[in-house]
């Protein structure tokens, strides 16, 4: 699959056309781990030198290339966006295996996003510590976007479900809408935040941030 | 890539009925259960050839079982 979206160049200050697809292929791992992560370790050093520890990435040790083998699983989608010729946003998600914990659809299948990473150059907190301008705006939310439609055409009818590194929680509940549910023990405390097929509806309706 | 192929599935009439079952609870056509059915089975079954077990635990009993997939 691949299809025409829009995000926003910051510097120029306008919308440019981005291709989503969801070929993902290990050579696009590759790519994350020879470009993005020297940045984000780069800009986790300054932030730690300068103790903004609240703004320090919880994701600055992923690792994508140790998902090569999860391709060939039905299971498994990675989702990528491309712009400008290079990797702006990865996500993996899994369409089996997770359930709603909302009570009210509780039980009921969802689409579940395991990692979610936008190009350290589209993190504006990454790229301040490191006073360079950001690159991209709204890489984030046109995965999630591409979650939600994917939930649809899987007839789960909207509902996605993710557990929120701390420093993406504001961003998943206030800019997305999703409910903050609670903190999940068995995945390191992290806050579980879901979607309902009502508040899906509306983060398609009113346009991701 | 994803273009969608038909099959014809037999099911026994206790089959169908745990399919119509489960289609309400998890509200889901039988096409999309069966779906969620086989990605299940294929992870299960990859994880299992890897040499990780599967098991079911009850935390408040204090009980664990090994499921054993053919």
């Amino acid at each position: 699959m691949k299809g025409s979206i829009e995000i926003f160049d910051l510097v120029a200050q306008a919308v440019v056309e981005a291709e989503l697809v969801d070929e993902v292929t290990t050579d696009d791992f590759l790519v994350t781990q020879l470009e993005w992560r020297p940045v984000v370790v780069e800009a986790t050093r300054e932030l730690v030198r300068l103790r903004a520890h609240d703004l320090v990435p919880g994701h600055f040790h992923w690792d994508w290339t140790r998902k090569a083998a999860q391709l060939e699983l039905l299971a498994v989608s990675f989702i990528a966006i491309r712009c400008a010729g290079s990797l702006q946003g990865l996500m993996k998600i899994e369409t089996a295996g997770h359930e709603c914990r909302l009570p009210e659809q509780a039980g009921k299948p969802l689409v579940y996003i395991d990692y979610l990473e936008t190009a350290p150059w589209n993190v504006k907190s990454l790229m301040k510590a490191l006073d360079r301008p950001t690159r991209y705006g709204g890489v984030g939310s046109r995965l999630i976007e591409a979650a939600v439609r994917r939930s649809l055409a899987e007839e789960f009818r909207g509902r996605v479900g993710l557990h929120s590194l701390p420093t993406s929680e504001r961003f998943y509940i206030e800019a997305c809408g999703m409910t903050p549910v609670g903190r999940d023990p068995a995945k390191q405390n992290l806050l579980w935040c879901e979607f309902t097929p009502e508040q899906a509806e509306a983060f398609l309706t009113k346009g991701a941030p | 890539m994803n273009e969608k192929r038909t099959m014809t599935l037999n099911l026994t009439e206790q089959e169908m009925t745990v399919l119509d079952q489960l289609c309400a609870k998890k509200d889901l056509t039988k096409t999309a259960l069966m779906r969620q059915a086989l990605r299940l089975y294929q992870m299960v079954d990859a994880r299992l050839a890897r040499g990780e077990r599967l098991f079911f635990e009850d935390e408040q009993k204090k009980d664990k079982a090994e499921l054993m997939v053919l």
